[in-house]
């Protein structure tokens, strides 16, 4: 076999273009000539290129960079970004700075306003452990209903989410169930009896003479009040109701009494405004207001 | 240039030259500056390393490719301050090796997650991600329940101090100690744990359990700490835009 | 195969078996347990098998006395395979993945198979076990019949292809036992960094040693892309893996980059990866096999020129468009926007040279599906560069980062151009390699086309919408000044498109699959002699 002869410059019939002459294994190149458009747009992308660099911090140089002509810092434009969305809601969002929760909520026009503001911060903050629509689930308690650990008007919400409940938070809420059966504090029967009681108040059936209404009367009414009505501000929830935090049967009563609680709610007050939780503490007072809210949109 | 290229063409370690020539010019003017200008990274004055069993749950958090899913880069953007909070400074992971800013939000950034949830939440969710947010598409982790290894922690540490990362002696000589400790609250260890790495640590029984010291722990005691090993980016923010 | 080696090529690679199992078990006996252990046993059965393989033929007959009168294809057959068997892994779970997303129930409660370590196991077995196998393999074809040379070494194309499926294999399962650097396409640990880097030493020394016997003084521009996708992905490797281990006796370590410092470096790496790995490389690939299934001479010489040394210059300015908004300084952000602005041209000009060189031959286009790959994946790559250009640009990129508008983009990318270019080189390859006329079964090949044009277009299409939603979603304030929407709502309006993308990930699958099988059916055919004109000229040194 006969080496490729090099160099040999033919004409190619379509384009009418010679090639360059070298031949891999029957490849050829044509040697048309560089299209000006190649040119053209090497030319305009190299210029938007240096008007980017002349205008924008661009090129370092050594221990320091050119910072460009408009001086822009992407950090101080993203701070005066957020600065104009909050002056841009200013007009309505600083009015949830007073706290007058009263005047707040008659005001239909600012909670209308306000309130898909508020959805969407329950949504990306609450939902996770309240629900979606606030109803809670196990561990994390209803906030659609009637009932409140530490009270549902928009002032203590306001407080427990800037606290929080058991949270990191210097001024928490603290409540604790306590561990009756861990601690020693109610022997194995006594906690039995009093499950029992407990669940007898939530169906309506307790006796109130009853050995077990005095167990409940000495060891629990001091949180949960007199019969279990809750209310007393400290945490301590409704028991004569069908609603559970932690659940209803006897078994999760038994394990609560033996273990104790201490749900955690965390405080928002580093995380939230002060306007964004009063905003919250009304769209959560309002979640518990049948429907008939007013307040929800 | 066409000539020189011709003649170029015919020498292959004169190409080989070449292309190492242009490759590199690029990378070296973009990266070398990053060690050289100091305000690159600005190392804030609070910023402490991770715990023993922080750094732990980081592993864990690699492994089960957690950074797949979620950044952990809140950027310079007025909707991204809005919706995660502070944007994220370069010093915040100046002891981060390597860092996990991510590439894709499939979940929501976790640069500002710590004390968010509680421990209980994070225990359920990682558990079993739709028992509380239905809509999730997480996939769930039940084998988090497995004990820790803990055996390798101070070698890590004395590994991360070589690179650099602020870890003392006594740190590293106690790295097994304080990883039990810091779930341990009870625990005589405890105290010395917040002493070494700070008051702001969290010490608590992470997955609720403080008898076991689990995968479980690990990874919840790394997400609480998020955001939280220095204060400097919440400085960035002008007071009153906050409120 | 070993046949053809001749007797003391089997004594070397003989020598190199028994040291790849002495070092597996070295490795294993080192760290006992855990992946590193896995992997040294791994590497153990490798070099038993490869000895049992090597003895087994020790004493036949010494290689054929011609040998040195004909390509040495033996190893590019054995790449295709290999590309093709991760096609179908890594495809596979990337549409299992895809499911995944849209029914996240189905993850088995069993650790190895969780996304988060199934979503590595995808990139890394459909970049490095179907992209790399399929550049090192035609890498090899073109190398030698661009040189008219044989390969210059029998046992070392063998050494780079199998230690680099190693490499691959000890990635993947790594990822599945949790180990990984978390470093995006880098994730591997740092034995397996330190194995590739001999491996591709091996691979560059072939590869110039190759070259240095041409017979045609100037080097085809296929080879200054491979040799460009050779080089610089062992730079970019070599840097950002950087890492110092816990022990020498176990997988963990930790890389020496921290934080803004080790973005920019992890995405100097993942951009150039792209670059040189999934672009530059098929760009050789292209340059080579369209022109001769065209049967046209490539269209302009000097914008090759341009277009090589543009894409060689510009890419590895580019990372930092990964990195906008982030805490990576804002000088190197303008530098990384402007640059992949300026980069589209050098990409649309080696596109524009690809589809010029059709001219004349638009009939086989027409007619001919092999051909049909290539020019798509030619327009693929026109426009998936036109898109990365567009996403560079910081308020675009402030829309599309984070998003599944970047996995449109990738996709567009690796489906469109990637993975298509590599199946109209297989299938101008494989009929060749099996001495014939056509494929086994040339209708396959059509079905093929449509199937993997479909999937792309759903698969793209769908990202597009789901990662322009999802940004929208994220950014829109309402009337009153507020955000519009919580995160939670933007995963619920992913789901019809996450959907519709397992959809189009299966078409495409389903074409990779019938690729495999096709091919496997055309090499099984009994081997006639190569054409008379496929021959290696007499050796003559070029240089
Ligand atoms: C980590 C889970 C979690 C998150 C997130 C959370 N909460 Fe709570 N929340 C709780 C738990 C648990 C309690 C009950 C604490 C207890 O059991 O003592 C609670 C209690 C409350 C209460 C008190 C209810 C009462 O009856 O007094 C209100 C109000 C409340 N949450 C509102 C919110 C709002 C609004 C948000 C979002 C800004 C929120 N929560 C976020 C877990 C959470
Ligand atoms: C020190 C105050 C205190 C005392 C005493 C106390 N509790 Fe409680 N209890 C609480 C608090 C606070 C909670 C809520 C814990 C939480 O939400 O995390 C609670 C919760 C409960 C619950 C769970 C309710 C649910 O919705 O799941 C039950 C049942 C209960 N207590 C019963 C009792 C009984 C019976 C006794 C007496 C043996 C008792 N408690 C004594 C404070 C107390
Ligand atoms: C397939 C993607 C995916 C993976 C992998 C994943 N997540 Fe998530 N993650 C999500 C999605 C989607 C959400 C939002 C829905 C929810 O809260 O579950 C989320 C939410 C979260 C949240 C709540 C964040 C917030 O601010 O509300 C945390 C914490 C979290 N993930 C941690 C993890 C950890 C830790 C891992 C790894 C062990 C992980 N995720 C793996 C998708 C994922
Ligand atoms: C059968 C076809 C394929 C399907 C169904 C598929 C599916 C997926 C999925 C579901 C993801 C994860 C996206 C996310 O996390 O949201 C992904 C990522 C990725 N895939 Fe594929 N894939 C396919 C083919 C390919 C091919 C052939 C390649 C390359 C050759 C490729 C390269 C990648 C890359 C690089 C990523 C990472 C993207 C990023 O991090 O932004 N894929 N793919
Ligand atoms: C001119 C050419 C190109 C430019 C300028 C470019 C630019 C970009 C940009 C801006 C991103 C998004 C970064 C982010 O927001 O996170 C990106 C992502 C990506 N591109 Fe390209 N692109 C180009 C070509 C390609 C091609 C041809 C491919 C594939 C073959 C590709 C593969 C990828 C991959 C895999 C990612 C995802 C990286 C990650 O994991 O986040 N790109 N590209
Ligand atoms: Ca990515
Ligand atoms: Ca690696
Ligand atoms: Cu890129």
């Amino acid at each position: 076999m006969s080496r490729p002869t090099r160099h040999e410059v033919d004409t190619d019939p379509v384009t009418g273009y010679e090639t360059t002459g070298h031949n891999w294994n029957g490849i050829r190149e044509l040697n048309t000539p560089f299209p000006r458009i190649v040119i053209w747009a090497l030319a305009l992308t190299f210029a938007y290129s240096a008007v980017a660099w002349v205008l924008l911090p661009a090129w370092p140089l050594g221990r320091d960079y050119t910072r460009g002509l408009l001086g822009l810092d992407q950090g101080e434009i993203a701070a005066e970004g957020y600065q104009r969305l909050a002056e841009a809601r200013a007009d309505w969002v600083t009015l949830f700075a007073s706290g007058d929760f009263t005047a707040l909520a008659a005001d239909k026009t600012l909670m209308a306003r306000a309130m898909p503001a508020a959805a969407r911060l329950f949504a990306d903050n609450c939902a996770a452990c309240h629900g979606a629509t606030g109803t809670g689930g196990p561990g994390f308690p209803n906030l659609a209903d009637q009932d409140w650990l530490w009270g549902g008007d928009p002032e203590t919400v306001a407080e427990t989410l800037r606290v929080g409940i058991n949270s990191a938070h210097l001024e928490t809420r603290f409540s604790q169930m306590p561990a009756f059966g861990r601690d020693g504090m109610l022997p194995r029967n006594e906690i039995a009896a009093v499950a029992d009681h407990v669940l007898a108040l939530s169906s309506g059936k307790a006796d109130p003479n009853s050995p077990s209404a005095t167990l409940f009367a000495e060891n629990c009414s001091s949180c949960h009040g007199e019969a279990g009505t809750g209310g007393l501000g400290v945490g301590a929830p409704v028991l004569v109701d069908d609603q559970w935090i932690y659940g209803g049967s006897r078994d999760d009563i038994l394990t609560t009494l033996r273990q104790g609680r201490q749900g955690v709610m965390p405080a928002w007050e580093n995380r939230l405004s002060a306007t964004e939780i009063n905003m919250l503490a009304l769209y959560v007072a309002g979640l518990g207001q049948d429907g008939e809210t007013g307040v929800r949109q | 240039m066409l000539k020189l290229h011709y003649n170029l063409e015919k020498v292959s370690l004169g190409m080989v030259a070449a292309i190492i020539v242009a490759a590199l010019i690029g990378g070296a003017v973009e990266i070398a500056p990053l060690f050289t200008i100091d305000e690159t990274v600005a190392i804030p004055d609070d910023l402490r390393p991770h715990t023993p069993l922080e750094l732990a749950g980081r592993e864990i958090y690699m492994r089960e490719g957690c950074y797949a899913c979620h950044s952990q880069m809140v950027r310079a953007l007025a909707d991204e301050i809005d919706r995660y909070g502070p944007y994220s400074l370069a010093g915040e992971s100046a002891y981060d090796h390597p860092m996990l800013w991510g590439s894709k939000r499939t979940g929501p950034d976790l640069a500002r997650l710590g004390d968010k949830y509680s421990d209980d939440w994070h225990v359920v969710h990682l558990a079993d991600p739709r028992s509380v947010v239905p809509a999730s598409i997480m996939p769930a982790y039940p084998w988090l329940t497995t004990s820790l290894d803990t055996e390798n922690l101070s070698a890590q540490l004395a590994t991360l101090a070589r690179l650099g990362v602020p870890y003392s002696d006594e740190m590293i000589a106690n790295a097994m100690r304080d990883a039990l400790a810091q779930s341990r609250p009870d625990s005589d260890g405890a105290a010395d744990v917040a002493a070494r790495y700070g008051e702001s640590v969290a010490i608590r029984a992470f997955d609720g359990n403080s008898s076991r010291l689990t995968e479980m722990d690990a990874l919840v005691a790394y997400l609480q700490s998020l955001g939280t090993l220095t204060k400097a980016a919440h400085e960035t923010l002008a007071p009153e835009a906050t409120q | 195969m070993i046949g053809s080696l001749s007797i003391s090529e089997r004594q070397t690679g003989l020598v190199l078996a028994i040291g790849l199992a002495l070092f597996g078990l070295v490795m294993a006996a080192a760290a006992k347990q855990g992946p590193m252990a896995v992997h040294g046993a791994m590497a153990l059965a490798l070099g038993v098998a490869l000895i049992f393989a090597i003895g087994g033929v020790f004493y036949d007959a010494d290689a054929p006395a011609g040998r040195a009168g004909r390509y040495y294809d033996e190893p590019t057959r054995f790449g295709i395979v290999m590309a093709l068997t991760w096609a179908a892994i890594g495809m596979g779970v990337g549409v299992w993945v895809a499911a995944l997303l849209y029914w996240p129930e189905a993850t088995p409660l069993w650790s190895w198979t969780s996304f988060g370590r199934l979503r590595p196991v995808h990139t890394t077995g459909v970049i490095f076990g179907f992209g790399g196998n399929a550049l090192i393999a035609t890498s090899f074809h073109v190398l030698q019949r661009t040189s008219r040379a044989r390969l210059a070494d029998a046992v070392s194309p063998w050494v780079v292809l199998i230690g680099f499926n190693l490499f691959c294999a000890w990635a993947v399962t790594g990822y599945l036992m949790g180990s990984t650097q978390s470093k995006e396409y880098a994730e591997a640990e740092w034995y397996a960094d330190l194995w590739l880097v001999v491996i591709w030493v091996v691979y560059f020394a072939i590869y110039l040693r190759t070259l240095a016997r041409r017979n045609e003084p100037h080097i085809y521009v296929a080879n200054w892309y491979y040799l460009a996708f050779i080089l610089v992905v062992a730079m970019l490797h070599i840097v950002n893996n950087l890492a110092l281990p816990v022990s020498l006796a176990g997988a963990k370590s930790f890389t020496i980059w921290a934080g803004v410092q080790d973005a920019m470096v992890q995405w100097w790496y993942g951009h150039n990866a792209v670059a040189f790995l999934m672009t530059a490389g098929f760009l050789g690939m292209l340059y080579y096999f369209l022109p001769v299934r065209a049967g046209r001479p490539i269209w302009s010489y000097r914008l090759s020129i341009v277009s090589f040394w543009g894409i060689t210059f510009f890419y590895l300015w580019v990372g930092s468009h990964h990195l906008h908004y982030t805490a990576l300084p804002h000088w190197v952000q303008t530098l990384g926007m402007t640059f992949s602005v300026m980069l589209l041209v050098p990409s649309w000009a080696s596109a524009g040279n690809a589809i010029a060189t059709l001219n004349g031959a638009w009939h086989k286009v027409r007619d001919d599906a092999t051909l049909r790959f290539m020019f798509v994946a030619a327009v693929f790559y026109g426009l998936s560069t036109f898109e990365g250009s567009f996403l560079a640009i910081r308020p675009v990129n402030s829309l599309s980062h984070y998003t599944d508008w970047t996995v449109g983009h990738v996709h567009s990318g690796t489906l469109g151009w990637l993975a298509m270019v590599s199946f109209g080189a297989i299938y101008t390859l494989v009929p060749q390699l099996s001495g014939r006329e056509a494929m086994a079964w040339p209708r396959a090949v059509e079905w093929h086309f449509w199937l993997a044009v479909t999937g792309t277009l759903i698969y793209v299409v769908a990202m597009w919408n789901a990662g322009i939603t999802q940004g929208l979603m994220w950014r829109t304030y309402d009337a009153n000044g507020a955000l519009a929407y919580s995160f939670l709502q933007s995963v619920a309006a992913m789901a019809p498109y996450y959907l519709l993308r397992t959809i189009g990930g299966a078409l495409f699958l389903s074409g990779a699959i019938l690729c495999a099988l096709n091919t496997r059916a055309t090499l099984r055919a009994a081997p006639a002699d190569a054409a008379a004109s496929d021959r290696p000229l007499q050796p003559v040194a070029a240089e």
